[in-house]
């Protein structure tokens, strides 16, 4: 008799910036969390300047920020699946990112990437992508968009 | 925490991080710049309000359906065919008898020509059907007769079929429920003497089925539709099959329940008044063309198959009635006997048998059933007609469950109404009943006429030709049914249509009035606020309450006063000595009043500040500020407020005046009264 197939997490939380990536790794997740009743957590992340104190009310006013929530939220509703949405403020994304999946114990941290070039030609991976490779405890999923037709061989 | 800031310390010394509240989640989501969209949750009842009517509504109707949950409750073809078509079949249970009373006057011999009777009318039903077929692939937006007439007529000619449908609607409501209790008072005739009530009681569960929603009424009502239309082919096969068997007339119900035989001469007249009644059988066949938008994709394609299933079907069982019937030398019985199709099933199953009982149930159910087909196209084409203003704009608001609440309400009751006053008598109503169907027949097809010779699509001229003869058979059955039922109640409907014409017109005017009288032209730009405004404070003494409402004035404007209106000087003086210490800048005056009132000295007050004020200068606005108490049980609503909402009442409508209420809740006066809440009330 075949072994019960292992989930593959428990809890996962998914970085959402805002981006056209963000419908697909959720999408992805929620497809793998629902048979295995996992729990799933969006994060959004805004980037608070230096020049501001850290609880400036920055995030609440802006409607893009929530929007990027909500439309999670919806998504997952129509998928009939209940997800916490959280709305962070903090001075790097990485760092937030790893600190929302340790304090939460999650098993799985999934961001998306969206195919960019640096100036000069080569491929931007950013600041966040490498940071959280490094520095989270538990498993990433990177999920990168498809590289645009201008740029392909 | 919702709208607060918790900071958060990360792994590392300067990771720090805050969770910011969001407070809109649970009630709205951003679905664009500057626009939100309300989840269930915003729409439901404030929590004060939630009570045990709330928990009922729920459980009556179900959960709040959204917008985008519209697209689940259209319907299949099998599900449509019974809720669109329940009405059209079911009319195969009286249409026999209709033509069979009209015969009986001219003896036996006229009963045999029942069945070319039904045959020619079932031919009509065939012209009938195939152009409404063409009105559903032409119109898929729904609407039926009035969006056809209207379109390709006249605005006019929309609203006639419009009345039309709409008495016809009703009456179909009323007739299909009478003649459902007489199929039951067939079976037990003590209950005859309560026909009124289970009448009633019926309308009023089919009208929750409905408020529960299209999709919802659709699974109710399937299984009665096609058990009817099984045992009716039943019936008609073994009755068919004991004829060719050489089975004769029946044994009769005792004699003097039956009709007696007439002995008129079988004329033009007697035939036309037998094709009058017996055209009832076509009611209803419009009821799918006006709700195209309800099936499932392809909306058009799908109505107009089950519209010739619907017609295939109808016209199968209403011959076969027919046949069995006049083979078996049935006869109309008189008020309180058992109906034709009744006797009919007796003969072919046996009195009082298992497929006798369950046939008579199912034909009572259908006919209930035949009322479904007015709640859910009475509605829609009133939200039509809503969204035309042509009717109130509430008729096109959807309830909790996607249905049009308004319609199916006004329906109920008006039908429920007629249903009374007729005394639940199936033949009393019928006279009524045909008329508006043929308006809208021919309306329809001669708009579709029009509409071919506009459009000149592949096909056109004998499209064209369809709806032309349709137009015309039509147009001569209105004729003959309008004559021969003129007397009888028909009249009352050609009366009932120009006078719901009058209303479409009168309510259609007020919008376009008041619609003008607030339109902004598209170079207007809104103007800065330049009159004086001046705040009035009616005021019974001095108090947290007052005190609050003079600051809200204060706010609005520093042209502030109180007036209090006293019948006790002595009182009077009092507050002046208070408010004078107490509330500095804001000038109190009294208005003494020796006949009591309170409300006509405080207007002539105001009438006295508008006549003091310079002609030459632009008139001011008033605001009157109204202190409220706002009670915390239901009881103390008769206890407060009374004169303030004497006072609002007659304000309401004054010119140049807005009026403000400013609630005071008692929490903040226990607030106040607390030790530690220190400083001066707000």
């Amino acid at each position: 008799m075949p072994d019960k197939p292992v989930p593959a997490f428990a809890c996962a939380v998914v970085a959402l910036n805002g981006g056209p990536s963000d419908a697909q790794i959720l999408r992805l997740v929620l497809e793998l969390a629902k048979p295995a009743h996992a729990e799933v957590v969006a994060v959004h992340v805004v980037e608070i300047d230096w020049t501001l104190p850290l609880d400036a009310d920055v995030a609440q006013r802006s409607e893009e920020a929530q929007r990027v929530l909500d439309v999670a939220e919806n998504q997952a509703e129509h998928a009939k699946f209940e997800l916490e949405a959280v709305l962070v403020q903090a001075r790097d994304v990485g760092a937030a990112l790893v600190d929302e999946a340790v304090e939460r114990d999650a098993d799985l941290l999934v961001l998306g990437l969206p195919y960019r070039k640096r100036f000069g030609g080569d491929f931007a991976i950013g600041r966040t992508v490498p940071y959280v490779l490094k520095n989270a405890p538990c498993a990433v999923w990177i999920a990168r968009e498809a590289m645009p037709e201008e740029h392909r061989p | 925490m919702i709208g607060g800031r918790r900071p958060l310390h990360g792994r590392k010394v300067a990771d720090r991080r805050v969770h910011v509240g969001r407070p809109h989640a649970p009630y709205f989501r951003y679905t664009g710049p500057g626009m939100l969209t309300a989840k269930a949750a915003a729409s439901m009842a404030p929590a004060a309000s939630r009570g045990p009517a709330q928990t009922i509504r729920r459980f009556l109707f179900g959960r709040r359906l959204s917008n985008e949950e519209e697209a689940f409750e259209r319907l299949p073809k099998k599900l449509a065919l019974p809720i669109f078509s329940s009405d059209a079949i079911s009319s195969s249970a009286y249409a026999t008898e209709e033509i069979l009373r009209v015969f009986v006057v001219a003896g036996a011999g006229a009963l045999l020509v029942s069945i070319q009777m039904a045959l020619a009318i079932t031919g009509l039903l065939a012209v009938v059907s195939l152009s409404y077929r063409q009105v559903c692939r032409a119109y898929p937006s729904g609407g039926g007769a009035y969006v056809v007439a209207r379109e390709n007529i006249s605005h006019l000619a929309g609203l006639v079929a419009a009345a039309a449908l709409l008495i016809d609607y009703v009456m179909t409501v009323a007739v299909s429920t009478a003649a459902a209790v007489a199929q039951v008072y067939s079976v037990v005739p003590q209950l005859y003497d309560v026909r009124i009530e289970i009448a009633l009681g019926a309308i009023a569960l089919i009208t929750v089925a409905n408020l529960r929603g299209l999709r919802e009424a659709g699974l109710f009502f399937a299984s009665p539709t096609y058990v009817f239309v099984g045992m009716t082919l039943l019936m008609i096969g073994l009755g068919i099959v004991r004829i060719a068997g050489g089975a004769g007339p029946v044994t009769a119900p005792p004699v003097d329940r039956i009709v007696p035989l007439g002995t008129q001469v079988l004329g033009i007249v007697l035939i036309l008044r037998a094709f009058a009644a017996g055209s009832v059988a076509l009611t209803g066949v419009e009821a799918i063309a006006n709700g195209v938008p309800t099936f499932k994709p392809p909306e058009a394609k799908n109505a107009a198959n089950t519209m010739l299933t619907m017609a295939i079907l109808l016209a199968v069982l209403f011959i076969g009635i027919t046949v069995v019937a006049d083979a078996f030398g049935i006869r109309p019985t008189g008020e309180g006997g058992p109906t034709v199709v009744a006797m009919v099933a007796a003969a072919v199953f046996g009195d009082g048998t298992l497929p006798f009982l369950v046939f008579q149930a199912s034909t009572a159910l259908i006919l209930f059933l035949a009322v479904n087909t007015s709640f859910n196209a009475f509605p829609r084409l009133a939200a039509i007609l809503a969204h035309d203003e042509y009717m109130p704009r509430q008729f096109g608001f959807r309830g909790d469950r996607l249905a049009f609440s308004w319609g199916i309400v006004a329906l109920a009751t008006v039908a429920g109404v007629i249903l009374v006053i007729f005394g639940g008598d199936t033949h009393a109503l019928i006279p009524l009943y045909s008329v508006g169907v043929f308006v809208c027949f021919t309306l329809s097809q001669a708009g579709m006429v029009r509409h071919w010779l506009t459009v000149r699509e592949p096909g056109w001229w004998w499209r064209a030709g369809v709806n032309a003869c349709g137009g015309i058979l039509t147009l001569v059955v209105l004729t003959v049914v309008t004559s021969v039922k003129f007397v009888d109640g028909a009249w009352l409907v050609i009366v009932l249509i120009p006078l719901q014409i009058l209303v479409f017109l009168f309510v259609h005017r007020q919008y376009a009035a008041s619609r003008a009288q607030v339109a902004l032209r598209p170079d207007q730009v809104a103007p800065e606020p330049h009159r004086h405004e001046r705040v009035v404070v009616p005021v019974s003494g001095l108090n947290r309450a007052v005190i609050q409402a003079v600051n809200v004035g204060r706010s609005v404007s520093n042209d502030v006063r109180a007036v209090l209106v006293a019948e006790d000087p002595v009182y009077a003086e009092e507050v002046r000595m208070a408010w004078g210490r107490q509330v500095p800048g804001v000038p109190l005056v009294v208005v003494e009043s020796p006949y009591r009132a309170l409300t006509g000295p405080f207007l002539a007050y105001l009438e006295v500040l508008d006549h003091s004020w310079p002609p030459e200068k632009e008139a001011p606005i008033t605001f009157v500020v109204i202190p409220e108490f706002v009670p915390r049980h239901w009881w103390e609503r008769l206890l407060y407020n009374q004169s303030t909402n004497e006072l609002r009442r007659a304000l309401l409508g004054r010119p140049d005046t807005v009026v403000t209420s400013v609630p005071y809740r008692r929490e903040e006066s226990d607030a106040f009264r607390r030790p530690e809440a220190a400083g001066e009330p707000d």
